[in-house]
């Protein structure tokens, strides 16, 4: 019932994007849904295309991979995609004028632009995060990127923390909750008969031993960490420290510049778009 | 002095429950192996837990290589003398790969990095998983996991390691591995060693058997001396090597028998002398 949950997307893998620093690609996360979200003319998304594309093959990830990643995601980006496009209403007359449908140019090109957008926020962060950073790597750099909240007495190495025990002991849970499954299947447990709710009650055999031994794995667990000298995050070495290379900073500066020319290319907007919606439509 | 000494320990866990320790004075010198035996529900664990201070006294004192297991102030360097290793392997594991497990103790000692490194090093080889120090700790057997939680504790360099039923939880394999290692970190490296168990083949190993019933120490000598009184053990429902069980009934059917006969080879030796005769 659980065999193929794997946690995350992360493939192991050599290419530029797997040996970059985590930190840096949380950052050029953030730059990168910026540029995103600000790109409005077609020049400055196009600049954001090419970005994406670039993202895509410095991670190696293969295309059929991240078609995969935004499969689930079809039917909300046809949706967003239909809205704009019927219920914009713009200045002008409507393209299509179909007794209650009518579709104007501003619903064109909302609808592309959305389109993209969603296309590209989803495939940047598979490409940047998911499926080229372990979750590991991913804590630690968190860990490291808001450590300066520390100051203000933000619990961020227990958060931390908290965060890589749970990836530790997920693929125990998973094992666990499949012994359970078994062992209530033994016990002539059904769970795939019945309407949701009842599907929902037969859950509750297994949620309880479930979490009935998740609290005793815990208090062991924090025994073992006290005898270990565990005492929270205060002078607190580590042995893999994140190294930052030249091409890290290469890189954020590189997807830095980028924002400012979105921001250039936004100047070049409304005639060019206009026209490009002329000579795609007309 | 002794590396462990309790005088006068009682413990409970709650003050309106019964006493779980009650009365426990014992002495446990440095570089000794010790096996604690006893049924189960009897206290071992929480002597355990007594013993190297994550929980304290009601009564009496515990004092490890002269701290105080009660003084807070000490509690770090009480905690780099004496380890633990758990029953179950899953529970103990922090990290999900292999080296960054081993390294969390040092870490959270402070030191730096190529001291932890050189520890993570030396610990994985100690315990002969050094090729494993990249992998996935969740895809390891039973006893690679125990294994890396000996590593664990290996890397705070103590003197003193209690090992509650760390084997209760392997196949034969597994614990075999883990009984080694145990040997070894005592003859070797000279570490104290108290290991909890329910197999009798693992308490004939130590140097000196502590045998516990209902939070009292009941029994305390050398393997021989332990199970030459076959009768006490029978009372308090433990069991005793089976070369020992099968010359016990032989005593009882009415032959003379030589008593604390612990080896499969010694046993064949009496029994052949006295098949001679
Ligand atoms: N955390 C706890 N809170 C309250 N009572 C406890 C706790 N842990 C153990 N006990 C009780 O203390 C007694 C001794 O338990 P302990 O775990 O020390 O036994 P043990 O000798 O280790 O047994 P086993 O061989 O099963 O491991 C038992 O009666 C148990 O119910
Ligand atoms: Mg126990």
């Amino acid at each position: 019932m659980l065999k193929d949950v794997t946690f995350g997307q992360y493939f192991p893998g050599n290419s530029l994007l797997h040996k970059a620093d985590a930190r840096f690609k949380v950052l050029i996360l953030i730059e990168y849904i910026v540029i995103v979200l600000l790109a409005n003319s077609a020049y400055a998304v196009g600049l954001g295309l090419l970005l994406t594309a670039f993202l895509m093959v410095f991670s190696g990830v293969k295309i059929r991979l991240l078609l995969k990643s935004v499969k689930p995601l079809i039917f909300v980006l046809v949706f967003t995609c239909l809205i704009n496009l019927f219920l914009t209403r713009g200045s002008g007359a409507p393209l299509v004028d179909w007794s209650f449908i009518k579709i104007y140019k501003e619903g064109v090109r909302n609808a592309i632009a959305m389109l993209i957008r969603l296309l590209s926020l989803v495939l940047g962060t598979s490409v940047l995060i998911s499926f080229t950073t372990s979750p590991l790597e991913l804590t630690d750099a968190l860990e490291s990127l808001l450590s300066p909240l520390k100051k203000i007495k933000v619990p961020v190495h227990e958060f931390a923390m908290m965060m890589s025990i749970a990836l530790r002991f997920i693929p125990t849970l998973i094992e666990e909750t499949n012994k359970i499954i078994s062992a209530q299947k033994a016990r002539c447990a059904d769970f795939d008969s019945g309407n949701i709710f009842k599907k929902l009650k037969a859950m509750v055999p297994i949620l309880i031993p479930l979490f009935v031994s998740a609290v005793r794995r815990a208090e062991e667990l924090a025994d073992a960490m006290e005898c270990r000298c565990y005492h929270g995050g205060k002078g607190r070495t580590k042995l893999n420290v994140m190294h930052a290379k030249l091409r890290d900073y290469i890189f954020l500066l590189a997807v830095t510049a980028i924002i400012a020319g979105v921001v250039v290319l936004n100047r070049y907007d409304a005639s060019f778009i206009k026209n490009l919606i002329k000579d795609l439509v007309f | 002095m002794a590396f462990i000494e309790a005088r006068g320990v009682e413990f409970a866990y709650s003050p309106e429950e019964p006493l779980v320790i009650d009365g426990i004075d014992v002495k446990i010198e440095k570089g000794s192996y010790v096996a604690i035996l006893g049924h189960n529900g009897c206290g071992k664990s929480t002597l355990a837990k007594l013993l190297c201070g994550i929980v304290a006294p009601t009564e009496g004192q515990i004092l490890v290589d002269g701290i105080n297991t009660c003084d807070g102030e000490q509690e770090f360097e009480l905690r780099k003398k004496c380890g633990m290793v758990f029953q179950n392997p899953d529970n103990q594991l922090v990290a999900s790969v292999v080296e960054e497990d081993v390294a969390f103790a040092p870490e959270n000692l402070g030191l730096p990095r190529e001291e932890i490194r050189k520890r993570v090093d030396s610990a994985l080889a100690t315990v002969d998983m050094s090729e494993y120090a990249k992998h996935t700790t969740h895809k390891l057997s039973g006893g690679q996991k125990q294994r890396i939680a000996i590593a664990g504790i290996l890397a705070m360099q103590p003197e003193c390691i209690i090992f509650d039923e760390a084997t209760a939880m392997l196949d034969p394999t597994g614990r075999k591995e883990i009984a080694a290692a145990m040997k070894r970190l005592n003859k070797e490296l000279g570490i104290t060693v108290v290991t909890i168990t329910h197999y009798m083949g693992e308490a004939i190993e130590a140097d000196r058997i502590i045998v516990m019933n209902q939070g009292k120490i009941i029994a305390d000598g050398t393997p021989a001396e332990i199970f030459s009184k076959v009768e006490q053990l029978k009372e308090v429902s433990l069991a005793v090597p089976q070369v020992t069980e099968l010359l016990y009934m032989l005593e009882c059917d009415g032959y003379q028998m030589p008593r604390g006969i612990l080896h499969a080879m010694d046993a064949a030796e009496v029994l052949t002398q006295k098949l001679k005769k």
